[in-house]
């Protein structure tokens, strides 16, 4: 399958500071792909660029488009939802319809309707008259009545209490994911978005660490609870990160033998979490 | 095209103030009107009264006018800038709709829609005045307010002041706009520093200053090269001898086209546009 979004040597620059360092990566049609990393570490400015949000250096296709000259175009296919608090104070949710209605080719009204109807929401309210949490519901809903090609949501639930942030997950999952649809997410809360993500893409100082799919971590990676006996032994097989637990220490392998590991201690696949600290930490916590 | 329509229905959500002030601003005309002292002088003859209905019309028009220069200017500063201030501009960007179509709009609303919406207000304000004050006044002052034929002469004068002014004040409309997609804050004054830095740069260093009498000429009032001589102070020679009243004495339309300064600015408004979009489609947030 062509890849929908491919970035080769993908460089982002700020004056002197490089937010982008040739980053290498594509994503498949179908996934959902989370794109992790610490802060300032360069996920907005990657998301900036495959928006046409910005101007950058390298090669960046996004659904067959260079974003940042045809953003208009590559808006027709494809969503975003950059921070959830974006829509302007004075507009009326009504008129925030209509004006999508208006514009976008792929909006389907009675969608956003009937997405609005599961809410408290009503038409003539302004944005500035809205909570936080009804706020994301109105950008949800005129976001998912889009047949969209690819969604991007750069940090979707910041600023929102976990029910809203439960919800706005569910939503994606249940109302909005097929297989026609592709979803980038950017977040560094790692734990909330794990068990829906099918790839991910890490990211470190404008470089992109690893880029795998979460069926391949299972392959990939190891994670052994060692007791403070076996701890040398499990040393030799090259743990790239250790940890230590209520006395145990957990040893992080890449492509580690299982049977040998086994040996060592209780064998576990790491969480999207775990991994995202041991790769980025690099050597002992 | 059905974008840019949505385009200016937003502009009209958004700025509520485009038709609030000249509603606000003819309430207060009228209330004028209404509860003022009718002072209203003798008219002998026939020219006095033609005039005085041209007069009348011209005096609501220019108020009108001057308090839309002054709140089309804010407009055209503030457009961009919001957009960035309260971060939208990062949903208006997630919609299908080009940085120049939406930079090309907010121009069009402030140098050609604004004008047109006070110049309704001006007309229906001057109808709802020249009412009140011929029944207040009575008797001779109520035909010198009710001339067809003056009235249609003003509409002519506003729109050709209205289409002027909008080459004219080009330049420093594609200014105003570039300050408004550039500045991290403070728009009103970037966008009047700079040029008050250049023209105090030139006299320092070259003892000149053109660009002070170019930005003098550009912004004082309305473009001279539109009108004729004598139409500021009404020493126009040619008053008496001509139709009394006529407004066609004042338009000058082949002065204003062939004068090398309207196409200079042109071109300079041009320029400060394209810039402007192009600090659109790059610059997202503050």
């Amino acid at each position: 399958m062509a890849a929908l979004i491919e970035a080769k040597d993908l460089t982002k620059k700020y004056g002197a500071h490089v937010a982008l360092d040739r980053a290498n990566f594509t994503i498949e049609a179908g996934r959902i792909v989370g794109l992790i990393g610490p802060n300032g570490a360069g996920k907005t400015s990657a998301l900036r660029a495959i928006l046409g949000l910005t101007d950058y250096e390298g090669q960046l296709t996004v659904l067959g488009r260079e974003p940042f000259r045809d953003r208009t175009a590559l808006m027709n296919e494809c969503c975003f939802i950059a921070d959830v608090a974006v829509l302007p104070s004075w507009l009326r949710v009504d008129h925030a319809i209509d004006f999508v209605a208006g514009v976008h080719p792929r909006f389907r009204r009675d969608r956003a309707m009937a997405l609005l109807a599961k809410t408290q929401i009503t038409g003539r309210r302004r944005m500035r008259e809205l909570s936080k949490g009804m706020k994301t519901q109105v950008h949800l809903a005129l976001t998912m009545a889009i047949d969209a090609k690819l969604l991007v949501l750069d940090e979707p639930t910041l600023g929102l209490d976990i029910l809203a942030r439960r919800s706005f997950y569910d939503a994606l999952v249940n109302d909005y994911m097929d297989e026609s649809r592709t979803i980038l997410i950017t977040t560094h809360q790692v734990e909330e978005v794990e068990n829906l993500l099918t790839d991910i893409i890490f990211i470190d100082r404008g470089r992109i660490v690893m880029d795998t799919s979460i069926e391949d971590v299972a392959q990939r990676f190891t994670a052994v609870s060692v007791s403070s006996a076996h701890l040398d032994a499990a040393r030799i097989e090259k743990p790239f990160y250790e940890r230590q637990i209520l006395g145990k220490v957990v040893l992080y392998y890449e492509n580690g033998d299982a049977q040998k590991l086994a040996q060592l201690g209780e064998l576990h696949t790491p969480s999207v979490a775990d991994l995202f600290v041991a790769k980025l930490s690099g050597g002992t916590a | 095209m059905k974008t840019n329509t949505w385009l200016i229905r937003r502009e009209f959500w958004e700025n509520r103030a485009i038709w609030m002030i000249p509603a606000a601003f003819g309430g207060l005309l009228i209330l004028a009107a209404l509860f003022s002292r009718v002072n209203i002088p003798v008219l002998n003859t026939h020219v006095e009264t033609h005039d005085f209905g041209g007069i009348f019309l011209f005096a609501i028009g220019t108020a009108f006018y001057l308090v839309m220069s002054l709140y089309a200017g804010w407009y055209l500063l503030d457009c961009l800038y919001t957009d960035r201030k309260d971060r939208s501009i990062l949903f208006w960007k997630s919609l299908p709709i080009s940085d120049a179509s939406t930079v090309l709009t907010k121009l069009l609303v402030g140098l050609v829609i604004i004008p047109l919406v006070y110049f309704l207000a001006a007309d229906v304000t001057a109808l709802i005045a020249a009412f009140i004050v011929s029944i207040r006044a009575r008797a001779a002052i109520g035909t010198a307010l009710w001339q067809p034929d003056v009235w249609w002469q003003i509409q002519v004068l506003w729109i050709y002041v209205i289409v002027t002014t909008a080459i004219w004040y080009l330049p420093v409309a594609g200014w105003l706009l570039l300050v408004s997609a550039w500045a991290k804050r403070a728009v009103i004054l970037w966008s009047i520093l700079p040029p008050l830095a250049l023209v105090l740069v030139e006299r320092v260093f070259f003892s000149s200053h053109y660009v002070g009498e170019a930005l003098n000429s550009r912004l004082m009032g309305l473009p001279a090269a539109a009108f004729r001589a004598g139409w500021k102070d009404g020493s126009d020679v040619e008053i008496n001898g001509h139709v009394p009243g006529s407004i066609w004495r004042f338009i000058n339309a082949g002065g204003f086209f062939t004068d090398a300064h309207t196409w200079i600015g042109l071109a300079a408004g041009v320029l400060l546009i394209v810039a402007a979009i192009q600090l659109r489609m790059r610059r997202s947030e503050i």
